[in-house]
């Protein structure tokens, strides 16, 4: 009976359970109410949210130390020790969770692309859908400001720096040779389709120390982190095939893409001023592999291509043209693992090995060269809290190039580039962000330390707008051109100090940035060519300051899309062999792009616009005393593209560029010597042809029958 | 004795209180929601899934409410935190309780409500994502009636946009209704929504 009444009683006890009323009030910073949050015991039942007061109160059965959840949308969830019994009255403070989309963002010198960035200034899309850029990301990348038109040549030419200022990472590892092969005034393009990658970022200054070797600018392809589905890609044009495909399996995936592209029958149908032995030709793939893991991802991307053609080039200095015959061999494989691990941390270490090969016939002569490059990176991120992060790592470049001319002279060098780096990202507040950050290198070909130390800054000043602020020490090893023939050099460098005003609101963003950009240890030489009796020294140095302007609009209009883009720079130098410090040739003072999109829905159509214009390029001219002193007339092209959905996975498309047919000149090429009359006499440098056409037909086979290869034109 | 007496009735008593707390909590949970008290209901959904550690529902509920909501958000601004807060739920339910068809459809719901923000960037990517979390939903449930309808539902807009046939959407709604009317719920509190929103589509398809 008496354990009866025990098992009663503590029944009865556990059900009349004393009862504490916990009470107080939840602000945020600025200790203004917040209301609707919710406050609870960890663990319990017992909780409730707050009035408009922000006051809250409720009864719970828990005793003694207990957590305290207070919570709301977009602020920091905190947890409390409490002791229930004297938690009474009291006043828990709130902060707004800087991991929300509205946080200040690192901006000054950098244009984004991709879902993942925040305040994206390119859609992945855009890359593609550009008219002009005919599939290909430098295309699309040079209608951004602080970007030149370099027509004849092809590749980023970055806020007055030259091509090879601009270091090109995949997946954050270098690819040695970004570009394809090519020779003398036929624009090169970038090697990569916009296929495999998700998320491009594009710096044009100021970059963090994690990225070495580059003087001017950065470009980051990242790769997709996960297939879509499984699908197969099949491309017609008229310029060649592409098929591609891509396969899904429960942690891993693989896409596979190639192309064969061959300029004959093109060449046939519309001749293009270039005398052709055999016109180009191309076969190349890309593969990417990924597995996830629980905690980690494991990234394998390889490239390769092929290149062949055979060409009579006019020079002015002979009398007959000349015969090149290139033929490029190109492989790249990148890999890569991200991993997260306790305590957070996260590691990523990847490496990479490119391999170019050029064999070049110029006339009766014989140029085969060969560079082997690599890259090894380890890095480590650690997440002191939501508002510290600390990034560090190491750096291990290898290259080894070598070069034979008739068998008779070969140059060549080895040279391993070690360096390390240790950065902060510091949110101080929603508002105000930094991130600080040093670079250490040493390179043992040229016997150069570097030391480059780094520092950003963002400040909100309203809910749309915000400034950023960006300095940094930019080191680079000399170019393969000049390293082939000696290693007595310094490092080439450049500071950088960015100002940057964004404002963004839903789909209008509005961009401007002033620099100054100081360059010192440029290299010079004394001879007319690079050459093995060249002397070289570091003496070059020079500047360049600017304003970009960017205005992107989808706002506005009903289905149009538009940028424009507005770059002003003052630049000049004193490098290779100049007699001056003077503004270079591939400088327009002015650049202005209009880029537009408009979809029209009853024809299911994008149909897009592309005005390019900058104002002429230097030219030096031998026939005047001052060095570089001629200026073309300015450069004009307006483009056209039509994409047709046919059905939804099927779609025509069609493009031209330079509809006008302006004829543009890029600069002139100077005889060497006096014609009869004392004058030296100058061929003008034009594009290959007028107009491009091109008509593609593109078709993709899914199991989901949504997709389309829209977001790969 | 007297120990094992008292240890009996402490676990009786845990367990008689638990449940009772469980099916409260739940019972004003869902009653709030239905009143149309979302951040109430979320907010209970919270302390529901701080205790039960074990129940994939609270975190079921907290990502389907927070989806819907932001299909229906005047307040643009709110919509990242919101979206933020439906995965991250989401993520909680599917440790709990992975290879579940219901939370798939909550994801391929989530993946639509991120689709429609921009289509022309996300329509291609979400597009698919959703569609590959109601196929896997449907092989692992094919009598899944919520699977079946949202799918159905999702495919009928591109249909109607290209003006292919929606036939077949709508013969997978018409049977949806069937898995609908068959449909037992495990518990009170296990997803049983749906059936008269197909009803609703069903007509307008006609």
């Amino acid at each position: 009976m008496k354990t009866f009444y025990t098992f009663t009683l503590l029944l009865l006890a556990c059900i009349s359970n004393a009862q504490q009323t916990i009470s107080g009030t939840v602000v945020d910073e600025k200790n203004k109410a917040v209301v609707g949050a919710n406050v609870f015991i960890d663990g319990t039942y017992d909780g409730a949210s707050t009035d408009e007061k922000g006051n809250f109160n409720f009864k719970t059965t828990a005793t003694g130390n207990q957590l305290l959840v207070v919570s709301f949308l977009s602020y920091e969830t905190i947890k409390v020790s409490i002791e229930v019994e004297k938690f009474q009255n009291q006043t828990v403070k709130l902060k707004e969770s800087v991991n929300t989309l509205d946080a200040v963002v690192i901006t000054a010198g950098t244009f984004s692309a991709g879902e993942k960035s925040r305040v994206s200034v390119l859609k992945p899309l855009d890359i593609v859908t550009t008219a002009g850029s005919a599939g290909n990301i430098i295309a699309a990348l040079q209608t951004l400001p602080g970007t030149q038109n370099v027509g004849e040549d092809g590749r980023l030419f970055v806020r007055g720096g030259e091509a090879d200022e601009t270091q090109t990472f995949v997946d954050g590892i270098r690819v040695a040779q970004p570009y394809g092969a090519t020779t003398n005034n036929l624009p090169t393009r970038g090697r990569f389709s916009p296929f495999l990658f998700s998320g491009i970022s594009f710096s044009t200054g100021g970059y963090s120390a994690e990225y070495g070797e580059a003087l001017s600018s950065v470009l980051l392809l990242n790769t997709q982190d996960e297939a879509d589905q499984n699908k197969t890609d099949i491309s017609l044009m008229t310029v060649g095939l592409g098929l591609s495909n891509t396969q899904k399996w429960k942690k891993s995936s693989l896409s596979v893409n190639t192309a064969y592209i061959d300029l004959a029958p093109y060449q046939a149908a519309i001749p293009q001023d270039v005398d052709w032995n055999k016109p180009f030709q191309s076969l190349s793939g890309e593969t990417v592999y990924r597995y996830n893991f629980a905690n980690g991802i494991f990234k394998a991307y390889a490239a390769f291509d092929a290149s062949r053609f055979d060409l009579n080039q006019e020079d002015i200095n002979q009398p007959d043209k000349v015969r090149v015959n290139l033929r490029n061999n190109n492989f790249y494989f990148n890999s890569s693992y991200k991993g997260n691990f306790s305590g957070n941390w996260q590691i990523f270490t990847g490496l990479s090995y490119g391999y170019g090969q050029n064999k070049i016939g110029i006339d009766d002569n014989d140029l085969k060269n060969a560079e082997h490059a690599s890259h090894l990176k380890l890095k480590f991120t650690k997440k002191l809290s939501d508002k510290v992060k600390l990034n560090f790592g190491t750096d291990y470049f290898i290259s080894k190039f070598d070069e034979d001319y008739n068998t008779t002279f070969k140059s060549g060098y080895d040279s391993n580039i070690a360096a390390v780096y240790t950065e902060a990202d510091i949110f101080f507040s929603k508002k105000f962000a930094a991130k600080v950050g040093v670079r250490v290198s040493t390179n043992d070909y040229i016997n150069e330390n570097g030391f480059s130390p780094r520092a950003s800054l963002a400040y909100k000043v309203s809910k749309n707008s915000q400034f950023a602020f960006a300095y940094g020490n930019f080191e680079q090893t000399p170019r393969q051109e000049y390293l082939k023939y000696s290693n007595d050099f310094k490092t080439e460098k450049a500071a950088h100090y960015i100002l940057n005003y964004q404002y963004a609101k839903g789909n209008r963003t509005l961009r401007t940035e002033v620099y100054y950009k100081g360059y010192s240890d440029l290299v010079k030489y004394d001879t007319e060519n690079v050459q093995f009796d060249s002397q070289f020294s570091n003496d070059g140095q020079g500047y360049a300051k600017g304003l970009d302007v960017f205005w992107r609009d989808g706002n506005s209009i009903k289905y149009l899309e538009y940028w424009i883009s507005y770059s002003y720079i003052d630049t000049k130098r004193d490098y290779k062999n100049y007699t001056a410090e003077v503004t270079p040739s591939f400088v327009s003072t002015h650049s202005l792009s209009l880029v537009t999109k408009y979809w029209i829905n009853d024809w299911k159509s994008q149909v897009g616009f592309t005005q390019q214009f900058s104002s002429g390029r230097p030219f030096n001219n031998p026939n005047e005393a001052a060095f570089m002193n001629g200026k073309t007339k300015s450069y004009s092209s307006l483009s056209f593209n039509w994409a047709y959905l046919l059905s939804q996975q099927k779609i025509l498309y069609f493009s031209v560029s330079n509809i006008l047919g302006t004829q543009n000149i890029f600069g002139y090429n100077y005889a060497d010597t006096q014609n009869g009359n004392g004058v030296y006499d100058r061929k003008a440098i034009i594009p290959t042809a007028d107009r491009f056409f091109f008509i593609g037909f593109f078709w993709t086979i899914s199991d989901n029958k949504k997709d389309n290869q829209l977001k790969n034109l | 004795m007297k120990t094992i007496i008292t240890s009996i009735a402490i676990f009786i008593c845990s367990l008689l209180s638990a449940q009772t707390q469980y099916e409260q909590g739940m019972g004003k949970a869902m009653q709030l929601w239905g009143e149309g008290n979302n951040t109430e209901a979320v907010a209970t959904f919270e302390r529901i899934a701080s205790v039960e550690k074990t129940n994939w529902l609270p975190n079921y509920y907290i990502a389907f409410i927070s989806t819907i909501e932001v299909f229906g958000a005047k307040d643009k601004t709110k919509i990242p935190a919101l979206l933020t807060k439906a995965q991250d739920a989401i993520d909680n339910a599917t440790v709990i309780s992975p290879n579940n068809p219901e939370i798939m459809v909550v994801q391929a719901m989530l993946y639509t409500a991120i689709l429609i923000q921009d289509p022309m960037t996300n329509g291609q990517k979400y597009g698919g994502l959703a569609m590959e979390q109601y196929n896997k939903a449907l092989a692992i449930d094919p009598k899944n009636p919520r699977a079946m309808f949202s799918k159905a539902e999702f495919e009928i807009g591109g249909a109607k946009y290209w003006k292919t046939d929606t036939k077949p959407m709508c013969e997978a709604i018409a049977k949806s209704i069937e898995l609908f009317a068959n449909f037992k719920p495990e518990t009170p509190f296990h997803p049983n929504w749906g059936a008269d929103r197909a009803q609703q589509a069903l007509i307008s398809c006609k």
